[in-house]
């Protein structure tokens, strides 16, 4: 059973990585600039980062995720929000650091992400709305995609079972 | 022997039926079922479409398999708790997207059900607040219902003797006892045995078992007399030898994903549960597609002749004729129809001359609920911890063996705990970075939460009628919504929440969220009561057999027949009532007496 699993998860995990990573660097972007993609892909390491445990955002796909859904189906609104959203951050980033959000370190990236999500259940001002938002869609797109659910959550569900799992009465 | 399941386009309007039944969820489905097993000819009209649940649902699939991940095209839109109160019904009014569906969308996952509830643009409603989910397809809501399937009781049916509210059913729980234990032992159910006089034990399959979070909660509820029990689901654990259409389950927990569905059909929907074992007799003519919008009748005798429908994709108008009608379209679309269907006989609608129809509306009220975290499970390796249809339910507990001061009736909770596909704290967890994803990690298995349903008086004020303005896509006069909670509820939503907090409390788990606040009326989508049962015709729609005190031959089999909405969930009532009524009625047609 417990190899079965394995067996399973190993499959999958490789069968979607594949996948995920071909989106993530081999394809172009098409909803951001390359510039704006490479913002993102470093702005969702720095919220779900690569530990000893498992791969982080990068390594997920997020950022190509997000983007085709930017480009697919998000509204006027969401597009807009993220261009908007994207320019603000960069600004400061430049301000603080004097480089863009792709080229400063990733210590760097925390001090600047730091610095706009002071309250988040009371954002103030657009670029900690941005955060959210930004980091809401990290979330989902991380913990929906085969490493987040396989090897960073090692969820054991979706599977037959032929009988209930815990505690009988 | 086992007949075509597919649905006829031209159904023979020359023959008089032996009864048409109108709606195909729950209650039209059990109807269908028993009275052709009666050996009465039953033609079923049902306004959806058949679809393919299989395809639809999906159960199985991981997120990454789909491309938006489960959630629908940005294009089309579900409504939000807020919209539902900012918003003035009809609530997709002046709105810009393809389609709007219900909240029920927003449950993660809401690719999977957009062809199965309605697009609010084609049907709208007015009036106050109400979060109404339909569902129009080959067997209604039960393709996507959460499965708990609970008894009623004497503390419901004589709730009025009990405290003086309301009046109490014009049936015990003796009457109806035999009819639970066929619907029992032809659907299936799981459960446990608690022996509660409030929550009568059905007789179960195999049950569900409790995780250590559930187990911590149901050891330390003993202490305060208050009992945890395995969630009592409409699913069958042991498969039916008698059914071949559904599969045992497989504690998948897929019901529990994608708003719910379960596409071997182990949890209980009625196509394969009750409408293929009723067209397997030979006896049943369905036709979908077809949007019944009057009851028409003798002008002779005034008693039901049958029905006129529309072709919901054609338009065209088409009428049927039947000895009985029985009407199962579900609490608020079966009122509709019959306060629609005037005639010079019953100029207040159909079986109205009480005028009850419409009123005593009533259903469950939701919101207060707590998220706890219990400590000892925190960092400790993965489990499986879903591999179910559904977690566990605290029965009420007021109003039983003392009385509360400051309301009547009582509550029930929903409950689970454990890690889920995408864990909860996966999207809540304050914070970012290596620290953040650790805490989630660890976290997520270590989660309980539970939700209350409580019972919403059925008051005569609360109630809803045809509003002759708004018309739906097929040019059919839509309800509007006269309903609002009242004193009782919020007093009752009160203590709701502060018994979740003290059982968590008492039982050492640290409380992360507490919600007091009320969701929008109809959130429960349990909504009862608009044609209740009851002795006297002037103050009740129909008798103890679900027949119109005005019309003998015209039944009404769903949810509106309720008296009270109980706290208990109505489903498997609806189905035994629905059974116990049809037996009736197939054995006056047979003597000749209706
Ligand atoms: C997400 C969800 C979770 C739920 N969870 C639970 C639960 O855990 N436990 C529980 O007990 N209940 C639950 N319910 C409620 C349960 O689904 C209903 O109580 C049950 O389906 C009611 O059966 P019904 O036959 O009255 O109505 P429905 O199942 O709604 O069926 C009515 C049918 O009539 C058809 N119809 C309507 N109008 C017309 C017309 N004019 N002409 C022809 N046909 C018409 C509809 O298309 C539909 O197919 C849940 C519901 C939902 C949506
Ligand atoms: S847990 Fe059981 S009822 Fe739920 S989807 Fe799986 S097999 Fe069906």
């Amino acid at each position: 059973m417990a190899d079965d699993f394995k067996r399973r998860d190993l499959f999958r995990l490789t069968a979607g990585g594949l996948l995920v990573a071909g989106l993530g660097k081999a394809e172009t972007p098409v909803f951001f600039t390359k510039d704006e993609y490479a913002a993102v892909d470093e702005l969702m390491e720095t919220i779900i980062p690569t530990d000893d445990h498992s791969p982080g955002a990068k390594a997920a796909g997020c950022a190509a995720y997000v983007d085709r859904q930017l480009a697919e189906s998000f509204g006027d609104k969401e597009k807009h929000e993220w261009r908007e959203g994207l320019k603000l951050l960069e600004a400061r980033c430049q301000k603080k650091f004097d480089k863009n959000i792709a080229g400063i370190t990733p210590h760097q990236r925390i001090e600047l992400l730091e610095e706009v999500s002071k309250d988040e259940e009371h954002p103030k001002g657009p670029e900690e709305k941005f955060f959210n938002v930004l980091k809401g869609a990290t979330a989902f797109a991380y913990y929906s995609s085969t490493i987040g659910i396989h090897k960073e959550i090692n969820y054991k569900g979706n599977v037959y079972l032929q009988e209930f799992v815990g505690t009988a009465l | 022997m086992e007949h075509s399941h597919e649905p006829m386009a031209n159904v023979d309007f020359n023959t008089v039926y032996d009864a048409i039944v109108v709606g195909s969820g729950a209650a039209g489905g059990m109807a269908t079922y028993v009275l052709a097993k009666h050996g009465l000819k039953v033609l079923l009209l049902e306004a959806g479409k058949k679809q393919d649940l299989t395809k639809e649902l999906h159960s199985m699939q991981w997120p990454y398999d789909h491309p938006r991940r489960g959630e629908m095209p940005q294009s089309d839109h579900a409504l939000n708790f807020n919209e539902y109160t900012f918003r003035k019904s009809p609530y997709a009014k002046g709105m810009n997207y393809n389609h709007v569906y219900s909240y029920v969308q927003n449950w993660g996952g809401s690719d999977y059900s957009k062809n199965i509830v309605v697009d609010e643009k084609d049907n709208p409603y007015s009036g106050t607040s109400y979060a109404w989910v339909r569902a129009r397809l080959l067997g209604g809501k039960t393709a996507i219902w959460g499965r708990l399937a609970l008894r009623l009781s004497d503390y419901d049916f004589k709730a009025a003797s009990r405290d003086g509210f309301g009046m109490d059913w014009p049936i015990s729980y003796k009457d109806i006892e035999p009819y639970y234990d066929k619907v029992d032992l032809f659907l299936g159910i799981s459960g446990h045995k608690e022996n509660l006089p409030w929550l009568p034990d059905s007789i179960f399959q195999r049950e569900l078992k409790l995780n250590p979070a559930d187990m911590l909660l149901r050891e330390s509820l003993k202490k305060m007399d208050r009992t945890l029990t395995p969630y009592r689901a409409g699913v069958t654990t042991d498969g039916l030898k008698h059914n071949h259409y559904r599969s045992r389950c497989f504690g998948r927990g897929a019901c529990n994903r994608h708003v719910g569905g379960c596409d071997i059909h182990a949890a209980f929907d009625s196509p394969t549960g009750v409408i293929y074992p009723a067209m397997d007799t030979g006896n049943v003519t369905l036709r979908t597609n077809a949007t019944v919008y009057e009851v028409t009748v003798d002008p002779n005798t005034g008693k039901a002749s049958g029905v006129s429908f529309i072709d919901s994709e054609t338009k065209r108008t088409y009428k049927a004729k039947s000895k009985i009608v029985v009407l199962g379209a579900s609490t608020l679309e079966s009122a509709r129809l019959l306060l629609l269907s005037k005639s010079r006989q019953h100029p207040n609608g159909l079986a109205n001359s009480s005028n009850h129809v419409g009123h005593n509306f009533c259903e469950h009220i939701m919101g207060p609920g707590i998220t706890g975290l219990v400590k000892d499970l925190v960092g400790k390796p993965r489990t499986l911890d879903d591999g179910h249809p559904g977690g566990f339910y605290v029965p009420r507990f007021r109003n039983l063996k003392t009385k509360n001061p400051k309301f009547i009736r009582g509550y029930g909770f929903e409950g689970g705990s454990g890690c889920t596909m995408i864990p909860g704290n996966a999207m809540s967890t304050p914070g970012f970075g290596a620290a953040r994803k650790k805490k989630v990690r660890d976290e997520a298995g270590a989660f309980i939460d539970m939700g209350a349903f409580g019972e919403v008086l059925p008051r005569y004020e609360n109630y809803v009628e045809i509003d002759p303005n708004i018309k739906d896509r097929w040019g059919i006069p839509v309800l509007k919504f006269n309903y609002k909670f009242g004193p009782n509820e919020k007093a009752m939503a009160k203590d709701m929440a502060d018994s979740a907090q003290e059982m968590f409390e008492e039982a050492g788990i640290e409380i992360v969220s507490l919600n007091r606040e009320i969701l929008t009326e109809g959130w429960s989508i349990h909504e009862l009561g608009t044609s209740r049962m009851g002795n006297d015709p002037k103050t009740s729609v129909l008798n103890q057999f679900q027949q119109a005190h005005d019309v003998p031959n015209l039944l009404v089999v769903d949810g509106s027949s309720h008296v009270n909405a109980s706290c208990q969930n109505p489903t498997w009532t609806i189905m035994a009532l629905a059974w116990r009524s049809c037996d009736h009625i197939a054995d006056k047609l047979k003597k000749g007496e209706v």
